[in-house]
């Protein structure tokens, strides 16, 4: 089976640029990756089997801790599946309060991602600076719900509380520093030839594989196709926002680098303008106190920060808890292209690919 | 030519460098002086830490103003519990009308601090308070009744010296 000269290795579980516990079977030779299987299931805790025994009410808890990088994301998208399937209409305050949380965790997650990327190429600096910015928003989420990183901040119909005094401050006062950080980042990376050396032109994915991968989010738009939830399938408040779809070309891991940069740029606008078109009024629908469905099922995809996040709900008549509960994670999907980014290319680009794209184990083994 | 000097002189790493430079020259000429705005660093045991007003620590009952315990075991927080960390018995006393609780048992090592519980009670007699520091040597202290000898439901716990102690709004 083997020749003589290719060697198997294992990348991980325990290897710190796997992003917890990703094992990567690699058959090598020399120093060329010919065979690569990503191996999954060391976080696996069974998520959605749990919240099949949990009431509709109780199942948050658990998306807060699928992506623990982007909680208030993935609440968002349960939360909006079971207003889908119970027929609830959310206030429009609670739509704006939302989308604002939504982009500043996308903000959050992103300084994360450029953050553990750097660093497993070998940029420690930037990790300093970016996790200085990620406490401001950590500091924001706290603030509005009490919480730092599993949130739980939003409810089925609207939000637990309406904003804090002071919230407002806190958010202009984050807003007003970071276009200076994230030019900061850029002038720390954008140019430094060492960056450019391990990411121009590694882990390519173009277009035509990432659609038959099912790819979404930063590495599609990286391939030049401008597909995003937000602007596609309009959901909470983004139909009223003004906002662009970063793309580019060059399907690269430098490309996804700047996709997600101009991303961040377009996050910080969407909450300037929800903050100055705030509307007035109500945080929270009328919810009767058990939700029971009739037989019905909805699947409801909004943006993540990673990429599509969908939720998959079965009511049963008469049951408070959900009959099927399938969750559609866009790390688990991303994660399949990975064979074909680095097959072919040398050992030490399969770091800089499975940085780029940024996935999150608990998510992915859910 | 151009091409050549930028390939000779690294200008894309000083530029990076400067900014680190620029970093490193803010904080080590204001290192001991205090309030600079960029003073990131807080002196947290020393100085008590502050916590956001809504800030979710651990679990505490109340009492109102004759000191009598708020809660009239209606069973909503224990039904609402995701991790059913909330156990709860009642026994029907003369002194008032409602039911009194004789057991309200809260296992904290398996609170995930959701708040769900303050939520659906109605009479608001749980808070989460501002105590972060929960840390014990035994895991059965981690298992607080209402009447513990190491730590109980009503108080803030002995471990908790540097939590900031004042009531919620
Ligand atoms: S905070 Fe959540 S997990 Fe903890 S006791 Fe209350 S409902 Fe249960
Ligand atoms: S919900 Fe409130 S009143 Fe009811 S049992 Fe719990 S603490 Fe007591």
């Amino acid at each position: 089976m083997f020749k003589n000269e290719e060697m198997e290795i294992n990348l991980g579980p325990q290897h710190p640029s796997t992003h917890g516990v990703l094992r990567v079977k690699l058959r090598l030779d020399g120093e060329t990756i010919k065979h690569c299987r990503p191996m999954i299931g060391y976080l696996h805790r069974g998520v959605e089997k749990i919240c099949e025994n949990k009431t509709y009410f109780q199942g948050q808890i658990w998306t807060d801790r699928m992506d623990y990088c982007s909680a208030i994301a993935n609440n968002l998208g349960w939360a909006e599946a079971n207003e889908k399937l119970f027929g609830i209409t959310v206030p429009r305050r609670a739509q704006y309060i939302r989308t604002m949380l939504n982009e500043f965790n996308r903000l959050a997650s992103h300084l994360v991602w450029l953050a553990t990327h750097a660093l497993d190429i070998g940029a420690m600096t930037v990790f300093l600076y970016t996790f200085r910015e990620r406490e401001d928003i950590l500091d924001i989420n706290e603030a509005f719900c009490g919480s730092r990183l599993t949130t739980t901040a939003l409810r089925i119909g609207g939000l637990r509380e309406d904003l804090p005094p002071g919230f407002e401050k806190m958010v202009q006062k984050f807003l007003a520093k970071f276009p200076a950080c994230l030019e900061e980042y850029e002038n720390l990376l954008s140019e430094n030839r060492i960056w450019k050396k391990r990411t121009v032109g590694v882990a390519k994915l173009n277009a035509e594989d990432a659609i038959a991968l099912g790819v979404t989010g930063p590495m599609l738009r990286a391939a030049g196709v401008p597909y995003d939830i937000r602007k596609a399938f309009p959901y909470a408040a983004y139909a009223e926002m003004d906002f662009e779809i970063p793309t580019r070309t060059e399907a690269d891991t430098y490309a996804r680098y700047l996709v997600r940069l101009a991303e961040m740029r377009q996050s910080a606008r969407i909450i300037q303008q929800c903050m100055d078109g705030m509307p007035e009024g109500p945080v929270m629908a009328k919810v009767p106190k058990i939700l029971k469905a009739e037989v019905n099922e909805v699947y409801h995809a909004t943006e993540a920060p990673k990429g599509e996040i969908g939720y998959y709900l079965v009511g049963e008549k008469g049951n408070p808890n959900p009959y099927r509960f399938h969750v559609r994670a866009p790390g688990f999907i991303n994660l399949q292209s990975l064979p074909k980014m680095v097959e072919g290319s040398l050992l030490a680009d399969i770091v800089a690919a499975i940085g780029t794209l940024d996935i999150v184990l608990g998510e992915i083994d859910r | 030519m151009h091409k050549f000097l930028k390939t000779l002189i690294p200008f894309d790493i000083a530029k990076g460098m400067l900014i680190t430079g620029k970093h490193f020259s803010k904080v080590f000429f204001s290192a001991n002086r205090r309030k600079v705005p960029f003073h990131v660093v807080s002196e947290y045991p020393e100085v008590p830490a502050k916590m956001q007003p809504r800030f979710r620590g651990r679990l505490q009952l109340l009492r109102d103003e004759a000191g009598e315990i708020k809660c009239v075991c209606c069973m909503a927080c224990e039904k609402i519990c995701p991790t059913q960390v909330i156990t709860i018995e009642s026994d029907k006393k003369e002194v008032r009308k409602t039911k009194l609780p004789t057991r309200y048992d809260f296992e904290m090592e398996r609170c995930i601090f959701c708040e769900f519980c303050v939520e659906s009670c109605g009479f608001d007699s749980i808070i989460l308070n501002h105590q972060f520091e929960l840390a014990v040597y035994n895991r059965e202290d981690m298992s607080i009744a209402m009447d513990g000898k190491f730590q109980n439901m009503f108080g803030i716990s002995p471990v908790a010296k540097y939590s900031v102690a004042d009531e919620k709004d």
